[in-house]
């Protein structure tokens, strides 16, 4: 999902920024509430942005012969709120295009809008949605991390898409090419990302009960469970 | 639930190395990224668009990889000492608990 450095348009990589701009404010403000008011949470915070660093270094294999990475923000999203991870994944992004070669600053505003915002709160809004329905936990995080996921990379596709309309057959046309690009390699690694973060977050009610018991997570069933 | 997690790992491993191999059953598989796809793809559709920004800064190969495994060492690294400290806790809380009988 990095759209490499200088291949959008200076208005969109402009129009990017200043829309993804906002959320990273606010999401450095969140942060900071959260670790002043609740400091117990700080080294949680710091895992999940640690998940994020490593599974989207990863570069995983496909069945298609090709190759892409998870993102790893679905973990955070449902446990922080969609809101904080906007930073955490520029942090990763702006490591990868500074250091990496892989992204770009130009590119920044719109990656971080599709893997930092997108992502993320699509994960957290399906792992919401599935638990007003009653389904099982495991089942929702497997859910919301898997389909966070590929969000991110639909977002991605939107956005070259919007950038390079296909000359005959425009703007979905050209969505439908760019998904086609994307989907069948991000289809098993979406799968793979969202075991992983059912593995964690089941390790989490193991050994965790008192921070996700602050975080009211996963609503009120943790704090019967923590005791236990 | 230590079952459990086993049989998500093990279901992922199963994954990513199945993936390899049938990946690489296919004709001309490199395994390249997909984000390189995607920029072929921009391309193709608008052959005569230029990236009007270069990056500032590009490791050179080795060092990429290097930097790569960077990324992952620290988050591994973080992720590891978080799980490694609550169990730890809790092993801590138990032995206490135990010994207070």
């Amino acid at each position: 999902m990095h759209i490499t450095e200088g291949f959008l348009p200076p208005l969109h990589a402009a129009a990017w920024t200043a829309v993804s701009l906002p959320f990273v404010v606010a999401s450095a403000w969140r942060i900071n509430r959260l670790m002043r008011d609740q400091p117990q949470i700080k080294l949680l915070l710091a895992a999940s942005g640690a998940f994020a660093f490593v599974i989207s270094a990863l570069k995983l294999p496909s069945v298609t012969g090709s190759c892409s990475h998870a993102t790893g923000t679905g973990l955070g999203a449902i446990l922080f709120g969609p809101s904080v991870m906007a930073l955490l994944g520029t942090i990763v992004l702006a490591f990868q295009a500074l250091l990496l070669a892989h992204g770009g600053i130009t590119t920044l505003g719109a990656n971080v809008f599709s893997m930092a915002i997108v992502g993320p709160w699509v994960a957290y809004g399906l792992l919401r949605g599935a638990r007003w329905l009653n389904a099982p936990l495991a089942a929702s995080v497997f859910l919301a991390a898997m389909l966070g996921d590929l969000a991110t990379y639909s977002a991605t596709a939107g956005q070259l898409a919007l950038a390079f309309p296909d000359p005959a057959s425009g703007w979905v046309g050209s969505f439908i090419k760019f998904v086609g690009v994307f989907a069948p390699t991000q289809l098993p690694l979406a799968v793979v990302e969202g075991l992983l973060t059912v593995a964690i977050v089941n390790f989490l009610r193991e050994y965790s009960g008192d921070e996700l018991q602050i975080l009211k997570f996963p609503s009120q069933t943790v704090a019967v469970e923590a005791r236990s | 639930m230590k079952a459990g997690n086993g049989g998500l790992l093990l279901l992922a491993v199963v994954l990513v190395v199945g993936s390899v191999l049938i990946g690489s059953r296919r004709e001309g598989a490199e395994f390249a990224g997909s984000d390189g796809q995607a920029m072929e793809a921009v391309a193709a559709i608008q052959p005569d668009y230029r990236p009007w920004f270069g990056f500032i800064w590009e490791p050179p190969p080795e060092i990429a990889s290097g930097l790569f495994a960077l990324q992952a060492a620290l988050g591994a690294g973080g992720l590891g000492y978080y799980l490694g400290f609550k169990r730890g806790q809790a092993r801590g809380r138990r032995n206490r608990a135990d010994a207070g009988d």
